[in-house]
């Protein structure tokens, strides 16, 4: 059974947080009906991954995985024609989902201030990077600069980089995803609350606070004193000898930070004497750089000859949160993500049959599911504007 | 006493959330339900103490990292470890709509709170279960914290400079995420529930959640079998994209995503002859000569101001931005004049600014109240929810079963 199936959304987004936020609504069963422009569809339409063949506008493989179980409706915002249909499908929907930068919203006759008193029921929720109305020196954002701007950048990877440049994060879209996964559990939440009030709202989701707010344990504490606040690149930094290690086949993580991780690494490293001088609770009172360097070279000689699955076993049996940094085809093979089924085969008509991600929650009632494939520009156009009336295109 | 949050508003005004969780990732989910308005009842007990609790605390309430993750909810001591407290659980649990419990797995069912006896006192209610791999699986057994689940989920091997041993996300990423997956996933059944009266089981891994935030690098290892190693500030699809010095310590981040953002930016310079240089000019041109253009781009910052820089590419259309260090985090005032920081009473009557969520809606739900002292909605629980009388709850005490 599916958990969003009475819900319509008209997605009208064209980047990754909202396509992004889309799909994690779609993947629960909401219909989504995807505004695309005509000829060339999403920008995301065209964004690598790329399939070595296909046709233009179906070959990425980011815009398969982003739109999973949604229709495709090309419309030209373009025209007047555009526009008055645009208006009819919202007044069908539940939810209006829009990802474009401020002001676009208003250019298509969705102005957020006045939405709701046209149309009082529906949920409209805009993700731009920093809110509705920016300044103007921020009005130009990619998720390099968000990352930055955020807190996350300056402080990746964290201190004694001081000279290097500060890094990106992780892969090219995890401000997006991270966005539109708040996006989509706002979204929810205005659901569940219109089902009383029968009332929509407006949802304004910024990518920069949600970045921030992702950081809540140390910037709650710099902002209400707890924490002293430095312009250090090491401000977030945890000390202590944790880190990444190079072992036989690539690397692993080791985490130590209390007593008990203590005695589990010195037994995996075999009880070496020379720590035998250290204090029992050192790494909570009495962290040293000679400790910390110590150790860290006795477990990188350890590693040496050790697989990062093998050594990872070995350790979480002893209670040492030690683990592989794994890379995508570790991941399709991992017996625990096989297991939990978190890769689902899927079959595209240009892209063929590719494994995709899926969610990281199972639902005993209503799991998410991938029901259909990416659409095909305008594959649903005819389907869904027959019924919106009225409109030659 | 009412409910306690009954003046809050929000979303979810009127749905009741128990928690047992600890350290960051499973109190985060109650945060962001307690911010959408719900009343988040913290289960604990001084036996069983949350990690933040006493890490870098002064007492179990003058505690900083649980104040951080905490505000908005209410905290019953109850001890888990005794099975009259179990038995007042249960009978909090049949009051509630979810509970959210982020404990080792298998410890929910060694404490007598499986999913099967909650079912069995309340078979409607939404019971979110978060850990770093999911509950069950050949891995399951393995725990970690965080900068584990980024390890493992891909996240670790993307970052880093070129060619050395990756340096990851900095240690503080993905608790909060994962939290907000347990979050949206928990809606989800919450607002199923609403519509059906069923409940349901929704179990959250860690490392997955980390997985998903790279998705398309896994796609693109799915359908061209292409692995990413870490690359320090490289896009496949924008040149310029990196990470560039200005004056003292400052550092900018430009990210050049079209061809007319690069005029712009040439002509910024004041080298729009850049523009058309045959290394430069399209998209391939300059990821084949990046280093090169790197190079120019950051001989220009050098020196500059990073508010000149950033206001001068903004104005030019160019996505720019300063790399922001937690001072400029606590003083940037876009996110104070947005209402990012509100204004929460703390246990002890002060009055100080938290973080506020990433969302706002027409009719949030007001954010007053700081972390709760440890125990301080006993007495509201037991007497207002389960209708014990005063002696009820003096004999309970008595007993040291709450506090």
């Amino acid at each position: 059974m599916s958990a969003l199936g009475k819900y319509k959304i008209l997605e009208l987004a064209e980047d990754v947080s909202g396509e992004y936020c889309g799909k994690l609504l779609a993947d629960f069963g909401a219909e989504v009906i995807k505004v695309e422009r005509p000829g060339c569809g999403s920008p995301t339409r065209h964004m690598s991954p790329l399939a070595a063949e296909g046709a233009d506008n179906e070959k990425s493989g980011l815009f398969a995985y982003l739109n999973t179980n949604k229709h495709s409706v090309v419309l030209d915002l373009a025209t007047e024609t555009g526009l008055k249909t645009l208006v009819r499908l919202v007044g069908q929907v539940d939810i209006v989902l829009d990802d474009h930068p401020d002001g676009w919203l208003k250019s298509v006759g969705l102005d957020p201030h006045s939405f709701n008193d046209k149309w009082p029921s529906q949920v409209l929720c805009s993700i731009t990077a920093y809110g509705q109305n920016p300044p103007d020196d921020h009005r130009h954002a990619q998720d390099l600069t968000v990352f930055h701007s955020s807190g996350w950048g300056y402080h990746t990877p964290g201190g004694s980089y001081d000279e290097r440049p500060p890094l990106k994060g992780p892969g090219r879209f995890l401000v997006s995803y991270e966005t539109g996964m708040d996006a989509a559990l706002t979204i929810v939440a205005a659901l569940y609350e219109r089902e009383a009030s029968g009332k929509g709202q407006f949802i304004d989701v910024a990518k920069n606070e949600v970045m921030a707010s992702r950081s809540d344990y140390v910037l709650a504490q710099f902002v209400n004193g707890d924490m002293d606040a430095r312009p250090t690149r090491d401000a977030y930094d945890l000390r202590g000898p944790a880190g990444n290690f190079q072992c036989k086949d690539g690397y692993v993580y080791m985490w130590m930070a209390a007593p008990n991780e203590w005695t589990a690494f010195k037994k995996l490293l075999g009880e070496p004497e020379c720590f035998n001088t250290y204090p029992p609770m050192w790494l909570m009172m009495e962290l040293t750089p000679e400790r910390i360097a110590e150790t860290r070279h006795h477990l990188r000689e350890w590693l040496k000859d050790k697989g990062k699955d093998e050594a990872a076993a070995a350790a979480q049996k002893l209670g040492l949160p030690l683990v592989a940094l794994n890379n995508p085809r570790d991941l399709e093979r991992s017996p625990q993500y096989i297991h939990r089924n978190y890769f689902a085969r899927v079959e595209h008509p240009v892209l063929g049959a590719t494994l995709y991600p899926t969610v990281p929650y199972k639902m005993s009632e209503t799991p998410a599911e991938i029901r259909s494939p990416a659409p095909l520009l305008g594959q649903h156009t005819l389907e869904k504007l027959a019924h919106v009336g009225g409109e030659k295109r | 006493m009412s409910s306690v949050n009954s003046k809050r508003g929000g979303p979810l005004q009127g749905v009741r959330v128990v928690e047992l969780t600890k350290i960051w990732a499973g109190p985060e989910t109650g945060k962001q339900l307690a911010y959408l308005g719900a009343e988040v009842i913290r289960i604990e007990s001084e036996g069983a103490i949350d990690g933040t609790r006493i890490l870098g605390a002064k007492d179990f309430n003058n505690a900083p990292g649980h104040q951080a993750v905490n505000p908005q909810k209410l905290s019953a001591q109850i001890d888990i470890k005794n099975s009259k407290g179990i038995e007042l659980i249960l009978d909090l649990i049949r009051e509630s709509d979810m509970v959210i419990e982020n404990l080792r797995p298998g410890a929910m069912e060694r404490l007598g709170l499986g999913y099967d006896v909650i079912k069995s006192v309340n078979p409607n209610v939404i019971c979110v279960s978060m850990s770093m791999y999911g509950n069950d699986g050949p891995l399951a057994y393995q725990t970690g914290y965080a900068p584990c689940f980024a390890a493992i989920g891909g996240l670790t091997a993307l970052v880093g400079y070129e060619g050395e041993t990756p340096t990851g996300i900095n240690i503080r990423y993905g608790d909060p995420t994962y939290g907000a997956a347990g979050t949206f996933a928990g809606l989800v059944a919450l607002l199923h529930r609403r519509n059906t009266g069923k409940g349901q089981f929704v179990d959250v891994s860690a490392v997955e959640t980390m997985t998903t935030m790279i998705a398309d690098s896994v796609m693109e290892h799915a359908i061209n079998g292409v692995e990413h190693q870490c690359d320090g500030n490289r896009h496949s699809e924008m040149a310029p994209h990196n990470l560039y010095r200005c004056s003292g310590d400052d550092w900018v981040s430009i990210a050049v995503a079209s061809e007319a953002a690069w005029i712009s930016l040439a002509d910024a310079m004041g080298t729009p002859a850049l523009a058309e240089d045959s290394r430069f000019k399209s998209l391939a041109d300059r990821k084949a000569n990046e280093n090169a253009l790197d190079g120019l781009v950051g001989a220009w910052t050098s020196g500059r101001s990073v508010g000149d820089v950033v206001s001068q590419l903004q104005a030019r259309g160019i996505a720019a931005g300063k790399s922001q260090t937690s001072i400029d985090m606590i003083s940037d005032s876009l996110l104070w004049s947005r209402g990012f920081y509100p204004e929460v009473t703390e246990f002890d009557g002060t009055v100080r600014p938290t973080v506020g969520p990433g969302a706002k809606l027409t009719r949030s739900a007001a954010i007053t109240e700081g972390a709760p002292a440890l125990g301080k909605h006993t007495a509201y629980v037991l007497g207002e929810i389960l209708g014990l009388s005063s002696e009820e709850q003096e004999q309970l005490a008595a007993a040291g079963i709450t506090r």
